[in-house]
């Protein structure tokens, strides 16, 4: 499809930003369990990623919860009917017109150059 | 310490242990459901978010109505242009063959179509040809009749 418009990318940008936010709060998990299952777990990394943990969940949950309160505003459960066909047909027309030209216009040099060379 | 629990410090580490596996998988599974719902987001937002998608199909509209309109110009142009230049060719061959008027002198598109033929005869192409010599009044010949042949370039437009 065509490129999409202006009024979705920063939404769909910011969707992809919770994404990495979510893999970032896995990872913070991981690193908190492996220095706990360690005989002398570093205390100040542990609270450094725990306290990582905490902040990524709460931003992600208030991000989630502005994209949903947003699509409940504007969604109406029906689909979208609009296309743009009759302007792509239109334009296929166009170029098809355009195409014919050009071999009338082929046919044309070629038989000129028929008629030079007799 | 083994005097304190009910059970030997193995078996407490084996605790300790499954209840972090169990964990660790109840975090991963979370993530995953949350990567999922971010997906369903992402899809219901390009399906269903109206303002966004009405912007599209215009953009979309407006694009492909400026190309169509470029196209049509550049032929329109392209027209004109060889319309000027049919006007002289055929000044230029009614002109010569004006003062020796024969019965099997063809108008300009006939004998363009003749050539045509003959080129297509050669080519092994069986075309039955109706030679309609008409009296022309200038420059621009009357409509030509319609006659069968196998490769038909279509009757003249004049303007």
């Amino acid at each position: 499809m065509a490129t999409y418009s202006l009024a979705t990318e920063p939404r769909l940008r910011a969707l992809e930003d919770i994404e990495r936010e979510i893999g970032a709060i896995l990872q913070n998990a991981g690193t908190v369990i492996l220095e706990l299952s360690k005989e002398k777990p570093n205390q100040r990394l542990l609270h450094r990623h725990a306290a990582a943990f905490r902040a990524s969940v709460q931003h992600v949950e208030a991000e989630l919860s502005a994209q949903i309160r947003y699509l409940t505003q504007v969604a109406t459960g029906q689909p979208h009917e609009g296309s743009s066909y009759s302007s792509s047909k239109d334009c296929q027309m166009a170029l098809q017109r355009v195409d014919y030209v050009r071999l009338k216009l082929s046919d044309m040099a070629r038989t000129c150059e028929q008629m030079l060379e007799n | 310490i083994e005097d304190e629990t009910q059970v030997s410090r193995a078996t407490q580490g084996e605790q300790d242990n499954y209840e972090m596996h169990v964990r660790a998988s109840n975090i991963v599974r979370a993530g995953e459901s949350l990567m999922k719902l971010v997906s369903d987001l992402k899809q219901f937002l390009i399906l269903n978010d109206f303002p966004s998608v009405n912007e599209a199909i215009d953009q979309r509209n407006q694009q492909l109505r400026a190309l169509q309109e470029e196209c049509d110009r550049k032929l329109t142009a392209l027209r004109d242009e060889v319309s000027i230049d049919l006007y002289e060719l055929e000044e230029e061959y009614y002109s010569s063959s004006s003062s020796l008027r024969e019965a099997n002198d063809l108008p300009l598109c006939e004998a363009y179509w003749r050539l045509d033929l003959d080129t297509d005869a050669a080519d092994g192409l069986a075309a039955p040809l109706r030679a309609s010599p008409e009296p022309s009044a200038g420059p621009l010949p009357p409509a030509a009749p319609a006659h069968s042949h196998a490769s038909g370039p279509g009757p003249t437009e004049h303007a």
